[in-house]
């Protein structure tokens, strides 16, 4: 039998995983297995949600239970049920971790997720009374299935193709062909998924914007020789049309940078052949443009390629639309062809060069945009008769303000981690006012913040107190969600569909403070588990107000009677409440804390924090989630990153080197070389 | 109406029936259609002008009407069924078309489930789809698509997405009703303007040449570009090709003249909603009286929408902050943010009785174009501030010769079962339950 595990071992030699799986299969039978783990028990476990927070990105990751994702294959679920043996206490099971965490039998963040006497319990049980006898070496090999887990492994989604974003659209035709219109701005607009406006799967090309695109290339070619050649895009003298050298040499240099690579034969004729279609040489110049901006091969740019020709090419892509947002340019695409982009030291060299081209601020500014949601902020709505400062000026002021401060820490050589640690901001007039310091003489330049209002990095600054907020006050869960979510890189579970998620309303005869009004999520069974998780952070933070002025008490308005449109003339009633700020983060260890200060220094320090502004640069660079065969990667870069002290140049550094030194050969699923009906 | 097309010497529906795509597809783009077109009772074309040379009965359309956020059930749902329904504060801009509408309510939203989102996303994905949302995106197309894939093969655009608001929280889900597919999103078109170039801007026949010339040269760039591509990547680029393809079909049918279409203004104020959505409804009206395609879909608010209601005399906070507005400042007859929705949706139920309205003054033989088009309303939510899936709202029109109108109906049955209905009962599509996952019966209680 064992013989037999060990050819099996041999044939799929690239998982070794897999070969330790079908040992353990095998000796487990042995063992009398009670019940298929797959079939019975995870199906329950399942169904009682435990997942939503144990996963690599729930906010139960912290702890040592995490599922493997949905779709898992079996052989993983079984290892993963062996594993449990971790959580079980072999002389006295009834007394495991496993069975008294999900019947919060002890404290559950969760709550009682698996009824006390119910069937499902039942099977737990069953499960773990057997794991309670598996033997030293079985036991041995069950625990092994984390240190594979972690040692990632499977194929991560491969992306060759991808779809210049609008704001790459944007930059790419002003640094091609002069055009100053940003015509992407007419575009249907992008939507966000995992986060971010880049990401592959929100890429469809639907009607409408082929459509757009081939408005915007019509017009852009028509403004490319609206004065002449002007703009220079014709590389040599030209008379008609029929100056066969001029029209080639021109169809191969710009196709060269609009293609980011130099033209296959086949495409020089397809263009020239538009060229002369027409007498005039600007006119089918104009025509070829147009094509070209309509090309997928100019709209997609290459992340990676099965073409070995255009691999150094498509180097020069991923590092010139990372780094700087556009297009690659006229060095960078000569480096690509003389084989000077082909190992990670070239890579490495580049990256460093093109970081101090003021084109990598651009690159940066996207990224800080999405990362740090500035639309929110910038759609954001406040009753102005609470908050009569705040307006679309002083939202835009609040974005200023994000992204000179994270240029300042990346730029200067800073630690990054200092984003929630400075006790500085970077302030106008409309930002001066609101946060009470004098105006600085220049806008944007930088000013301590008055150290009692113990504002910390972004944590203090405005913008993420606003974006975050509602109309008439701040939101404590929402907070306490953009920490989880942006900052810790945890997802946390929607509320489930059909819970009324109104508040008690507020009456004068019995005001109250926010937190006092969410202690509806901690005392309801439903809400508690994840509102445990969220809620506190945002209590923590509640000395800023829902524009991120200080504030030592909550001031509540009551206005004596509606009055439709004239209401703001009416004299409200004002009560004024002592709040409780004590805040805290479940999951991490010792991370109570009662103002942005303490938080922020926690968050400075704590490892998932640190890895998740790794996994978002991760994110925001290959345009995708990161999976599992993603974790050395990410592992390796947040070794790197916090060797430099929290560098993010050094960051960047060591992504793109890995981004362009992985494997290309692993094996792809080629589709068949015509197109679909 | 025919003095209208006799300004246009020689030019049949035949004609556009030659336009060809590059594909060698047959692409039909109508005209108004000609009185001399029609059979001698005007109920269907004549034979003469069907290549068939058979009588065929008018194209059915189907439109998809969405709003955002919900509806306060109190203000909205009528307390008795049947006709004598008394109208509610909601439903008033309906009152001169009660006879051509059916007020649904009652209707499972089934599909929500347990999936991954919250309460608007996953019921947004359910309304659209029958689909649970996965977190991206829903899981299968929208119910316009599934119906523009049995009804649309031939028209100049196989559907038409049109919007009107555009604020929302930014993701797809929010954006947009209309799905090809798991994350592929149809965007709406939302600038009116924009919109009458699509449809009747006029091009000369140099500029379709050029235009096709310059297709055809993108269309062989991405079959180079596809060779050896992995399967995602190359589905990617198919969906482009696909969207050329249809890019083509729509420029190389030319747009046929319809002098009654004036192109809107582009410089007046772009957040005018009830202006632009009765410009977007007009628009929409001549689309389908010009058979240039026979299924849309309106996205007048946005899911889990940010609009702001300035006309309404509600602009201090948008949309979706009214349906959680849990009353701080409470008004004489409920909480303020149930009466400024009510204000809300009875502008929804305003704007749709707009079209339906502008539908039923188009004749088209011998009854109007709303006879021969079946509309459905519906709303995000039933009651807007617990995000209530179960007893959502609806309201059918058109089609009448098929379905029940003048009443107001509890239903028993899902969102699923209202789309087989309307699909199979009003347009013919013929699609059976299996297109819609939550349908397990026909609502006959909707047709004659």
């Amino acid at each position: 039998m064992y013989g037999d595990a060990i050819m099996v071992c041999a044939r799929i030699s690239h998982w070794p995983g897999l070969c330790l799986l079908f040992v353990a299969g095998a000796l487990a039978a042995s063992a009398q297995q009670p019940l298929s783990f797959s079939d019975k028990l995870y199906p329950a476990l399942q169904k009682a949600g435990c997942r939503m927070c144990h996963n690599p990105e729930g906010v139960a990751s912290p702890t040592r239970l995490r599922f493997p994702e949905e779709g898992a294959s079996t052989e993983r679920v079984e290892a993963f049920g062996k594993s449990l043996a971790e959580l079980v206490n072999r002389q006295n099971p009834d007394d495991s971790i496993l069975l008294k965490k999900p019947t919060n039998r002890i404290k559950h963040s969760g709550g009682e997720r698996i009824r006390k006497g119910g069937a499902d319990e039942a099977l737990l049980k069953e499960w773990i009374g057997y794991l309670a006898t598996l033997s030293g070496p079985e036991l041995e090999q069950a625990l092994q299935y984390k240190q594979r887990e972690a040692a990632g492994s499977g194929d991560a989604p491969q992306v060759v193709l991808r779809r210049l974003t609008h704001q790459q659209y944007n930059n790419t035709v002003r640094n091609l062909l002069g055009e100053p219109t940003d015509p992407a701005n007419q575009f249907p607009p992008e939507d966000y998924v995992n986060g971010f406006k880049n990401q592959y799967q929100s890429q469809s090309l639907s009607p409408i914007q082929a459509e757009a695109y081939s408005l915007a290339a019509e017009r852009v070619a028509a403004n490319a020789f609206r004065r002449g050649d002007s703009r220079h895009l014709i590389p040599c003298a030209f008379g008609g049309a029929s100056d066969a050298a001029c029209r080639l040499k021109f169809i191969e240099t710009f196709g060269r940078r609009a293609f980011r690579r130099p033209l296959e034969p086949g495409e020089v004729a397809r263009y020239d052949a538009l060229l002369k279609a027409e007498d005039d040489f600007l006119k089918g110049a104009q025509t070829v443009i147009e094509a070209i901006l309509q090309s997928p091969s100019f709209l997609f740019w290459m992340e990676q390629t099965p073409n070995p020709k255009w691999k150094p090419y498509a180097a020069a892509s991923r590092l010139a639309y990372f780094l700087w947002d556009t297009m690659p340019d006229e060095p960078l695409l000569d480096a690509a062809s003389r084989g000077e982009l082909n190992t990670p030291e070239d890579i490495e060299r580049v990256a460093r060069r093109m970081l101090d081209d003021p084109r990598a601020k651009q690159g940066l500014d996207d990224f800080v945009s999405q990362w740090l949601r500035f639309d929110r902020a910038l759609t954001a709505a406040r009753d102005h008769r609470f908050f009569p400062l705040f307006n679309h000026d002083v939202a835009a002021a609040m974005t200023e303000e994000a992204r000179h401060f994270i240029g300042d820490l990346v730029w200067n050589d800073r630690s990054f981690m200092g984003a929630f640690t400075a006790n500085y901001g970077f302030v106008n007039s409309n930002l001066a006012a609101l946060y009470k310091v004098p105006t600085p003489a220049h806008e944007y330049d930088r000013v301590d913040f008055p150290a009692e209002q113990e504002r910390s990095g972004l944590l203090g600054q405005a913008l993420f107190l606003t974006l975050t907020s509602k109309l008439e006050d701040t939101a404590p869960t929402s907070r306490g969600l953009f920490v989880r979510e942006q900052f810790l890189c945890q997802h946390v579970p929607p509320p489930p569909p059909g819970v009324d998620t109104n508040l008690p309303v507020l009456d004068q005869a019995r005001p109250m403070t926010n937190r006092e009004r969410l202690a509806v999520h901690t005392t309801d069974k439903t809400c508690a588990g994840c509102h445990h998780l969220i809620d506190p952070i945002g209590f923590g933070l509640e000395k800023f107000d829902a524009i991120g002025m200080y504030r030592e008490k909550q001031k509540l308005l009551f206005y004596p009677e509606y009055h439709g449109a004239g209401a703001e003339k009416v004299k409200p009633k004002e009560i004024l409440l002592e709040m409780d700020t004590t805040g805290q983060v479940a999951g991490i260890a010792d991370s109570q804390f009662t103002n942005a200060r303490q938080l922020g220094q926690l968050l400075a320090r704590t490892p998932q924090c640190q890895e998740c502004i790794v996994k978002q640069v991760f994110r925001y660079m290959t345009g995708r989630q990161d999976a599992r065969a993603d974790v050395p990667v990410i592992r390796r870069a947040l070794e790197d990153f916090r060797a430099s002290g929290f560098h993010y140049k050094e960051l960047v550094v060591s992504l793109v080197k890995q981004w362009e030194s992985k494997p290309a050969e692993r094996s792809v699923n080629v589709a068949a070389n015509h197109p679909s009906p | 109406m025919s003095q209208l097309i006799t300004r246009r010497p020689r030019l049949s529906r035949r004609f556009f029936l030659k336009g060809l795509t590059l594909a060698q597809a047959p692409v039909i783009v109508g005209l108004p259609p000609l009185v001399s077109m029609f059979n001698s009772t005007g109920t269907a074309y004549a034979a003469e002008v069907n290549p068939a040379k058979k009588a065929v009965p008018f194209e059915r359309r189907f439109v998809l009407w969405f709003n955002g956020n919900g509806i306060p059930e109190r203000y909205w749902i009528p307390d008795q069924t049947g006709p004598d329904y008394d109208t509610t504060a909601c439903l008033t801009p309906l009152a001169r078309l009660r006879d051509q509408v059916h007020v649904l309510s009652g209707l499972d939203n089934s599909a929500v489930g347990n999936s991954a989102g919250d309460g608007h996303s996953t019921s947004m994905s359910a309304l659209m789809t029958c689909t649970h949302y996965t977190g991206r995106s829903p899981g299968g197309p929208s119910v316009d698509q599934i119906v523009a894939r049995k009804l649309a093969a031939e028209t100049r655009f196989r559907s038409l997405q049109i919007g009107v608001s555009q604020e929302s929280f930014g993701s797809a889900i929010h954006k947009n009703m209309s799905w090809a597919g798991p994350d592929r999103p149809l965007p709406p078109e939302e600038i009116p303007h924009r919109l009458f170039d699509r449809l009747f801007g006029a091009k000369d026949q140099g500029w379709v040449n050029r235009k096709r010339s310059i297709l055809d040269a993108v269309y062989q760039d991405a079959n180079l570009l596809r060779k050896g591509l992995p399967q995602e990547d190359a589905q990617r680029l198919d969906e482009h090709l696909s969207s050329i393809r249809d890019l083509e079909r729509a420029i190389t049918s030319l747009p046929p003249e319809y002098r009654e279409v004036a192109k809107p203004d582009e410089d007046f104020d772009m957040k005018d909603w009830p202006r632009i959505a009765k410009i977007q409804s007009d628009l929409l009206a001549y689309a389908l009286a010009t058979r240039q395609t026979r299924v849309a879909s309106y996205m007048l608010t946005k899911c889990q929408g940010l609009a702001r209601f300035p006309w309404l005399g509600h602009d201090e906070a948008r949309h979706h902050d009214y349906t959680h507005a849990d009353g701080k400042a409470p008004g004489e007859d409920g909480p303020v943010g149930q009466r400024i929705m009510r204000d809300i949706c009875r502008w929804h139920v305003e704007e749709f009785a707009y079209l339906v309205a502008k539908l039923k003054s188009i004749p088209e033989g011998d009854g109007t174009l709303l006879d021969h088009t079946c509309l459905v309303f519906v709303h995000e939510h039933a009651e807007a501030n617990v995000h209530k899936n179960s007893g959502v709202i609806a309201l059918v029109a058109g089609s009448k010769d098929r379905l029940a109108h003048g009443r107001h109906t509890r239903m028993m049955g899902t969102i699923g079962d209202l789309y087989r209905t309307l699909a199979d009962g009003a347009l013919d599509a013929g699609l059976g339950s299996e297109a819609f996952p939550t349908s397990s019966r026909r609502l006959t209680e909707l047709l004659i």
